[in-house]
């Protein structure tokens, strides 16, 4: 239960970031943005993600146009914002700050269990 | 073969088989609710349909088909997520809604998979989780007690819906109508047919008039609609009249004159409302019969139910306060002696008295009591409880004398003595002419609480009596009728024997043998 509840706290943020990232990259529909985080293997179902594109357009960090489709009604394509962008920037920094902790951390942890080992012996 | 629908999602029309249209429409359902704390819902739900539409549109293409099947609901719904994959990757601020409670999931509704006669007794027992059986034992038990059980049966059939689809059908055993339920309902069919030989018949019987029946019950509708439209129409215009249009004295006459004056408006009313709703209903029912119209709308019917009640509250209320206005009763005798004679003439008086308003139009004064007659002869219907009896009894004493005893009631005995002393009787005397008045007057205005008069007319032996026809109206068990061999004469002669009065015609004959 415990590690179920931080896994979600990870995930949250990393799919928001992700979105972002996808975003980023240029106009995109929401299923392709199923899509591209599938072949990401950020696994998650299309409904949770109307919800958090619809949150990141109220806060001004996305847009979108209309785009009309060959197959049914017009489509919703997605883009950042000049807003996005520079959260999207502010987040990449973070993110390299949360990699290095983790790879730190991951290097004190392996050493301590290499010097039991070491001490076992 | 499977029934389907038209749709309307993300302003795409979709054929949908009907079961699939059931899934579907929990499904949305769900979404919806677990989005209504959003503020963006509407968005979102409309993203998340659009995109549904677009996916049945990718699958109808692909798949050279027309229809969207259960299975492809399914799909879909697990491409999209449910709520509960949602629900995992929500904010935490989203954990803390709370769930609609449970109970609200169960609803009542008529179980006629199972049903005796219309499935009410079954759709109660699911409802209140208890067995079908008990229901009935219950409902059978209560058509004894006055059969009122009949009565609330019919109310019932008539005010809860039928379980037609599966959702509803589900919600009625109280299972959740959740995507989880709906699996489980398509894995293991959870209806056991196991109907009463009434419901099969109510079965055919319907068949009958959805078929040939139709017309006739047509043709009764309509009457009912007309009929039911002039009772309606003229009991708005009774109630209009009584409630001022016609003069008030009105009020003065019998059945109106239990009521009080001041009640009038309010318990008319209610007694108004206890009549006309019931017609009403009547025929709103006609006309959905006659027209196919749809079902009334279920909101003005129990509006109208709850009225209707209200009506007979008051009704009851004014019932019962008018009722302890009768609990005690009172009476007072009064003699008045009679000038001798040997012969009288017994009458009763056939003049009227002018209303008020007569009066007043023909300027007679109102403070003359005798000026107010006039002369009518006409056979005049009583419309009051008999209230004047008269007896002929023999005199001890060897006088002439009139007894009057008056009774009336009401709520204490000081009031039931008062109404009593209100009553006014008018008796004349002319010479040997005794005259009576055919009817009780209040000396002043009252209502009518059980007024009597008995008059006792106390002569001594040997005096005759005429009596008229009139007159033997309010006279019991005095064998008038043998006694008028003349049918056509006025008056029959009597005598006062020790024995009570008899026939003169026939003391004759007694004596002649």
């Amino acid at each position: 239960m415990i590690a179920e509840n931080t896994q979600t706290q990870m995930r949250k943020g990393i799919l928001e970031y992700c979105v972002l990232l996808i975003i980023s990259r240029g106009e995109i529909y929401a299923s392709d943005i199923i899509a591209e985080l599938k072949s990401a293997r950020l696994l998650v179902v299309e409904g949770t993600l109307y919800p958090l594109l619809t949150r990141l357009k109220n806060n001004g960090l996305l847009s979108y146009n209309w785009v009309e489709s060959t197959s049914g009604p017009p489509r919703k394509y997605y883009l950042l914002t000049e807003k996005g962008k520079s959260i999207l920037g502010q987040l990449d920094s973070t993110w390299q700050e949360l990699a290095y902790a983790i790879n730190t951390s991951k290097k004190v942890a392996d050493n301590e269990t290499k010097d039991q080992i070491n001490l076992n012996k | 073969m499977k029934k389907t629908l038209n749709i309307n999602i993300g302003n795409s029309i979709i054929h949908i088989e009907e079961d699939a249209y059931e899934m579907l429409t929990v499904y949305l359902n769900e979404v919806k609710q677990h989005f209504a704390k959003s503020a963006d819902d509407f968005e979102i739900v409309t993203d998340i349909e659009n995109r549904i539409a677009e996916m049945f549109g990718e699958m109808l293409n692909s798949q050279q088909k027309q229809v969207i099947n259960i299975q492809d609901v399914q799909s879909v719904i697990a491409q999209m997520g449910s709520v509960k994959d949602f629900e995992s990757s929500e904010e935490e601020e989203a954990e803390e809604y709370i769930a609609p409670p449970q109970f609200s999931v169960k609803k009542l509704y008529r179980d006629t998979d199972q049903a005796m006669i219309a499935g009410v007794c079954s759709g109660l027992a699911h409802y209140l989780d208890v067995e079908s059986r008990l229901v009935r034992l219950i409902a059978i038990a209560t058509i004894f007690l006055g059969g009122s059980g009949i009565l609330a049966y019919v109310v019932l059939w008539i005010m809860i819906p039928r379980a037609v689809t599966k959702a509803e059908k589900m919600t009625m055993r109280g299972e959740e109508a959740n995507l989880r339920g709906f699996a489980n309902s398509y894995l293991q069919p959870l209806v056991h047919h196991s109907r009463g030989f009434i419901a099969e018949f109510l079965d055919v019987l319907g068949n009958f008039i959805n078929g040939t029946g139709k017309v006739i019950f047509k043709i009764i509708a309509a009457g009912i609609i007309a009929f039911g439209s002039i009772a309606i129409l003229s009991l708005i215009v009774i109630l209009a009249a009584l409630l001022g249009i016609w003069d008030s004295n009105i009020y003065q006459l019998f059945p109106l004159s239990i009521i009080n004056q001041e009640y009038i408006t309010v318990s008319m009313f209610a007694a108004f409302i206890v009549c006309v709703i019931p017609v009403l209903a009547l025929v709103l029912f006609s006309v959905r019969v006659a027209f196919n119209s749809r079902p009334m709308n279920k909101s003005l019917s129990f509006g109208l139910l709850i009225i209707w009640l209200a009506g007979v509250a008051v009704t009851t209320f004014y019932v019962v306060k008018i009722g302890s206005e009768f609990k005690e009763g009172a009476e007072f005798t009064q003699v008045n002696d009679v000038k001798t004679f040997q012969t009288y003439t017994l009458n009763i008086d056939r003049t009227r008295f002018f209303t008020k308003e007569d009066s007043l139009r023909y300027s007679i004064d109102p403070g003359n009591y005798n000026g107010r007659r006039i002369l009518t002869d006409l056979d005049h219907n009583f419309d009051a409880p008999r209230n004047i009896r008269l007896n002929i009894e023999k005199s001890e004493n060897g006088k002439t004398s009139l007894s009057q005893y008056y009774k009336a009631r009401g709520k204490t005995f000081e009031v039931a003595l008062k109404n009593a002393q209100n009553i006014h009787y008018d008796f004349l005397q002319h010479d040997s002419l005794l005259t009576f008045s055919p009817m009780l007057q209040f000396a002043k205005t009252g209502n009518w609480r059980g007024q009597e008069v008995d008059l006792t007319l106390k002569v001594p032996v040997g005096t005759k009596l005429n009596i008229s026809k009139d007159f033997s109206r309010y006279l019991d068990g005095y064998g008038y009728w043998d006694c008028n061999h003349d049918s056509n004469s006025e008056f029959t002669a009597w005598k006062m024997t020790d024995a009570g009065i008899k026939c003169e015609h026939e003391e004759a004959e007694n004596n002649g043998e």
